[in-house]
């Protein structure tokens, strides 16, 4: 699929999308527009421009027909990999305090995606945790989960 | 004499020990952001503001406007010594900055940039004081049909003059514009594609977007690839220029001045068009044009000017009329509006304090720029030896957190990382996000200035043309949405002569 069609397509499923919805909504009068009305001009416009979009193609792009699948997925490992971690450290976030999640992301992060050694990992990942947690809650009195409430502390 | 008090008052702010240190730290922050590729403006302006939340609104937005300036200022010097663009506006400076280095002259090539650069963001800065005032006085008179009026005019310029094509940057421009109807109607109370989410009905959150589009996004989108990267060492000695040079870049950087200060005002990418119209400016003006590309200090000194003074520009109609016209300023705006304040055509009159510090910090700011990118050069050249598969986990945590700190909210941070997706994705296929972002931020006020004035007209859309404002504004709108229309329609060289050698 080329890129202009990629593009084309998000532009026509968010627009069908708030079509569907904001016609759900109460358009009102043109007197006194309602809170539908312009979620809708704003999702036909994307609908058309979707459509143009794939119709048209803008520009023509060269890109390889019969590029391989493993070509195509090899540069989106690493970002998958980040991808993974930060949902993780998201999900861990409140339930086992920053402290523990900043921690545990970077160690991860360090060993899987930047391929250090355990050792070396462990310490920059234990220096850039404290620290970032020193700098964020002490000195700029961020708040952040401290508590490890999925073990009742 | 008020122009001059009020000026007085507001050195007397920005001279006080606590802003100087903040004015000093934006800077700072920003020459950084400025040096490493792949963290512009924008994601520094992002990641600072959570450091301001402990500091009055006007320390913020000097420390905040200081990374904006800083960052132009840093942007120059991997351009000039690695070939790699800081940030999107130091371009057109690598084409011939590099080849200076390569010559030797790669030191006088970062003195005249930081000198233009010194020169160009003072007189953007007078500009400033001078036109945003007037600009307010003007914008009192401005109703809802007349912002709408303004907002539509601005979203097709952003279309016209942005880095992508016309029919490429409105799409992403309605897009952002969707995304910030999510939530409570401000007129009904009505939910919008809320869905039963309880962290929806506030709208999605402009930081999370902008850090996730351009923070996680660049990073996602950095970790494909790997730079080898090649520094060039220059010595104190090296940076003063000869005098062939220095009467050779006084004319590009007046017209570099001139030229970033009235295409600053425009919306979207100012920095980078700016930089390339003085560069195209100059390139015609030369008498050897056929040199440019080869080290000439002209192509130097006129865009690395023309950014820098771009920056003034641009700052105009956000203090002025309360529009951002890119989105660094669209984050400050969410800035200030963190700290209760909310700029507009009563701003400056309301809040002068503000202001007028804001702008004696600009003069403190360049010139603490200036020490910072001559003699202490080599002190941020260190920075791109930090090996990027340890900066990068360091930015992402600092990302989160700073997400996290706005709300204490989970839910942002799954808004970040999903703008991040998308920033990535949208990066592949090669559209700007920039337009994405602003019209996520304005879109509310032009839904808001639209709906109110078909309120007050009792339904009738003569409201947008029945005043010279509303319809000088909307005629420039039509003209150019007609002129972009043909062009995209005109066949281009190349077509033609593939039509040729078809046939």
């Amino acid at each position: 699929m080329k890129k202009e069609h990629t593009a084309g397509l998000i532009f026509l499923l968010v627009g069908i999308y708030g079509l569907i919805y904001s016609s759900q909504l109460p358009l009102g009068k043109w007197n006194e527009p309602g809170p539908g009305v312009f979620p809708m001009i704003l999702a036909i416009l994307l609908v058309l421009s979707g459509a143009l979009t794939m119709v048209a193609r803008i520009k023509e792009e060269k890109v390889k027909e019969k590029a391989s699948w493993r070509e195509f997925l090899r540069p989106l490992i690493t970002p998958s990999q980040i991808f993974l971690l930060t949902i993780a450290f998201i999900l861990s976030l409140e339930r086992i305090g920053y402290l523990a999640s900043s921690l545990l992301y970077l160690l991860i992060l360090f060993i899987w995606v930047c391929r250090y050694r355990l050792p070396l990992a462990m310490g920059m990942a234990a220096g850039f945790g404290l620290g970032s947690w020193y700098l964020f809650v002490k000195i700029l009195g961020v708040q952040l989960p401290l508590t490890v409430t999925a073990l009742g502390l | 004499m008020d122009f001059f008090a009020n000026l007085f008052a507001g050195f007397q702010t920005a001279l006080s020990l606590h802003n100087v240190y903040l004015c000093f730290i934006g800077c700072l922050f920003g020459t950084m952001v400025g040096v490493l590729p792949g963290i512009g403006p924008l994601a520094g302006i992002s990641l600072l503001i959570p450091a301001t939340y402990g500091i009055d609104a006007t320390g913020a937005i000097i420390m905040l406007a200081g990374i904006y300036y800083g960052a132009m200022y840093g942007g120059s010097t991997t351009s000039i010594l690695m070939n790699i663009p800081g940030e999107s506006a130091s371009v057109m400076t690598c084409v011939d900055g590099y080849q200076m280095t390569l010559k030797g002259r790669g030191g006088a090539a970062l003195f005249i940039s930081a000198w233009g650069s010194f020169i160009g963001g003072n007189l953007s800065v007078l500009g400033l004081m001078i036109l945003a005032p007037l600009l307010a006085a003007f914008a009192t008179r401005f109703g809802p049909p007349e912002i709408f009026a303004v907002l539509v005019l601005a979203f097709l310029l952003l279309g016209s003059l942005g880095t992508g094509s016309f029919f490429k940057t409105m799409p992403m421009i309605l897009l952002g514009m969707f995304l910030g109807t999510i939530g409570m109607d401000p007129l009904t109370g009505t939910l919008r594609f809320t869905h039963e989410i309880r962290d929806l009905y506030d709208g999605i959150g402009f930081v999370p977007v902008a850090m996730g589009a351009f923070g996680i996004g660049e990073i996602l989108s950095s970790t494909e690839r790997s730079l080898v990267r090649l520094i060039h060492k220059v010595k104190f000695r090296q940076l003063l220029p000869t005098r062939q040079e220095l009467r050779a870049s006084v004319g590009p950087i007046l017209r570099g001045s001139g030229l970033g200060f009235v295409i600053g005002l425009l919306p979207g990418s100012a920095h980078v068009l700016s930089s390339f119209v003085s560069y195209a400016v100059e390139k015609k003006m030369a008498k050897n044009p056929e040199e440019f590309g080869t080290g000439r200090i002209e192509g130097v000194a006129g865009p690395e000017t023309a950014n820098n003074s771009a920056t003034g520009g641009a700052m105009i109609p956000f203090l002025g009329i309360g529009i951002p016209t890119g989105p660094a300023t669209a984050v400050m705006m969410v800035a200030l509006m963190i700290h209760g304040i909310r700029p507009g055509p009563l701003f400056i009159s309301e809040q002068p304090q503000i202001f007028w510090g804001l702008i004696a910090s600009m003069y403190i700011g360049n010139f603490i720029l200036l020490i910072l990118n001559l003699p202490l050069v080599g002190i941020f050249l260190n920075l791109l030896r930090v090996p990027f598969r340890i900066l990068f986990p360091l930015i992402l945590l600092i990302c989160l957190v700073g997400t996290y700190s706005v709300s204490s909210s989970t839910f942002d941070l799954i808004v970040l990382l999903g703008s991040g997706v998308l920033g990535y994705i949208f990066r592949k296929l090669n559209y700007d996000l920039a337009p994405f972002i602003l019209a996520l931020i304005i879109g509310p006020l032009m839904e808001y200035s639209f709906r109110q004035s078909l309120m007050r007209s009792a339904g009738s859309f003569s409201i947008f043309w029945s005043n010279p404002i509303t319809l000088t504004l909307f005629g420039g709108s039509c003209l150019l949405f007609i002129w972009n229309l043909i062009s995209s329609l005109r066949p281009t060289k190349s077509t033609w002569k593939k039509a040729l050698e078809e046939g």
